[in-house]
């Protein structure tokens, strides 16, 4: 088993101040520069996590299944899920559209439901601590690029108003989806990556004892 | 154990590794060996920068609000739809939970920014901290997270596409401020670095 180079804040009774970021002993409660609760680690991290996350998954089912948008003009009405807009964008030949509408909202909150799942798992058994802090890292900042298409409804509903020749209006499927985005974005901000270098570390210790 | 410890300790806030606090110059990062990640940094001038890139995001927020955004024409009629209006469309189409959280990611998490950033950094600029200070500066940090504008103009893209063969569209002025706001607000918020600021407010006068 490899030697983990450094030692953790936390085994010296030492917590980061989650608001000014500035390093105290934990028994002083609260942070001395502002004031904040001291923990070592984020509060129920994990239940919070998996709670956010299977919300999410969930939802992610009527997020694709209703539609997202009601087009109504002379030709007749027209509902829209995400992949069928995809798919007529891709079938009008604006590919470059079509393939930023299909990686930003169907790939990546799927992407990121899988990875967060991964991340728990990783921090209740401590696999690769390294490259699962940079997917943390990762699936915190692409996740808000998955609202683009209920900004997509709410740019139309807005423009095209009562009185024009159509008129547009928001459907289920755009709330579901803006639910999945802001609970997978609550799943990331909950999870605490330092518990995937606890349990590394903890398993490390398993390792040299057994040799 | 206490005695043990570093006397000027640093905590990496992703891996959670107990490291020496080196000594940075202006513009210098530190990463930490275990995880990879960016520790601390500092930035140069990080506060007059800050300062002078909050000051442009208010007067850019300010024009994006006050003027039309988008233009639609489609045979005699014409309909302007101010920034707010793509909020509250969703409202009036009977999604109000829908339009609340539009209204946050691009109105009101970036006005939370701006006047947050302006209200903790201009005073400091002068060695002054104003009450609130440190509560504020945890929902500054919190709706950096929430402000979505920069994805906001990539549906405002998306849409043109969308509507450009039944409509035709102009982007208005408003358009042409919220990409400039975006700018400036990443770049007030670049600007900003944590420790050089806690170090500030620890010294400023109430």
């Amino acid at each position: 088993m490899k030697q983990l180079p450094t030692e953790s804040a936390a085994d010296w009774g030492v917590a980061l101040c989650h608001v000014c970021g500035l390093a105290s002993p934990l028994r002083a409660g609260h942070c001395s520069r502002c004031d904040s609760r001291l923990h070592l680690r984020n509060r129920d991290s994990l239940q919070r996590t998996w709670a956010f996350t299977i919300a999410s998954l969930l939802l992610y089912f009527p997020a694709n299944m209703l539609p997202i948008l009601r087009v109504e003009s002379f030709y007749g009405t027209q509902s829209s899920t995400i992949l069928t807009g995809v798919i007529q964008f891709w079938d009008e030949g604006d590919y470059p559209v079509a393939i930023i509408i299909f990686v930003a909202s169907v790939v990546i909150p799927i992407l990121k439901i899988i990875a967060i799942v991964w991340l728990c798992f990783a921090a209740t058994k401590g696999w690769q601590p390294r490259q699962m802090t940079r997917l943390y890292r990762v699936t915190e900042f692409v996740g808000r690029w998955s609202m683009v298409d209920v900004f997509v409804v709410a740019i139309l509903v807005g423009v095209v108003q009562l009185g024009s020749t159509i008129s547009i209006h928001p459907g289920a499927g755009a709330v579901s989806f803006a639910a999945v985005v802001v609970l997978t974005m609550l799943a990331a901000m909950s999870f605490d990556p330092r518990l995937i270098w606890d349990a590394a570390a903890a398993r490390a210790q398993q390792g040299g004892h057994q040799h | 154990m206490q005695s043990t410890s570093p006397t000027q300790p640093l905590v990496c806030h992703d891996c959670d590794a107990l490291l020496a606090a080196p000594q940075l110059q202006d513009g210098e990062k530190a990463i930490c060996p275990r995880c990879v990640g960016v520790i601390v940094s500092r930035g140069r001038n990080s506060l007059q920068r800050t300062a002078a890139f909050a000051m442009a995001s208010a007067v850019l927020f300010a024009v994006a609000n006050s003027f039309p955004f988008l233009t639609m024409r489609a045979g005699f009629r014409e309909s302007q739809m101010l920034l707010w209006e793509s909020a509250t469309g969703l409202g009036a189409g009977g999604y109000p939970a829908l339009a609340a959280a539009v209204a946050i990611f691009i109105i009101a998490a970036p006005a939370l920014l701006i006047g947050g950033l302006l209200y903790i950094v201009m005073p400091l600029l002068w060695g002054r901290r104003l009450p609130g200070t440190v509560a504020l500066c945890r929902w500054v940090f919190r709706a950096r997270r929430w402000d979505m504008t920069e994805v906001f103009l990539l549906s405002v893209l998306v849409s043109l596409m969308k509507l450009g063969s039944l409509a035709e569209l102009t982007l208005g002025t408003s358009f042409w401020a919220l990409v400039a706001l975006i700018v400036c607000l990443t770049a007030a918020v670049a600007s900003l670095h944590p420790r050089d600021l806690w170090a500030r407010i620890e010294e400023a006068r109430p």
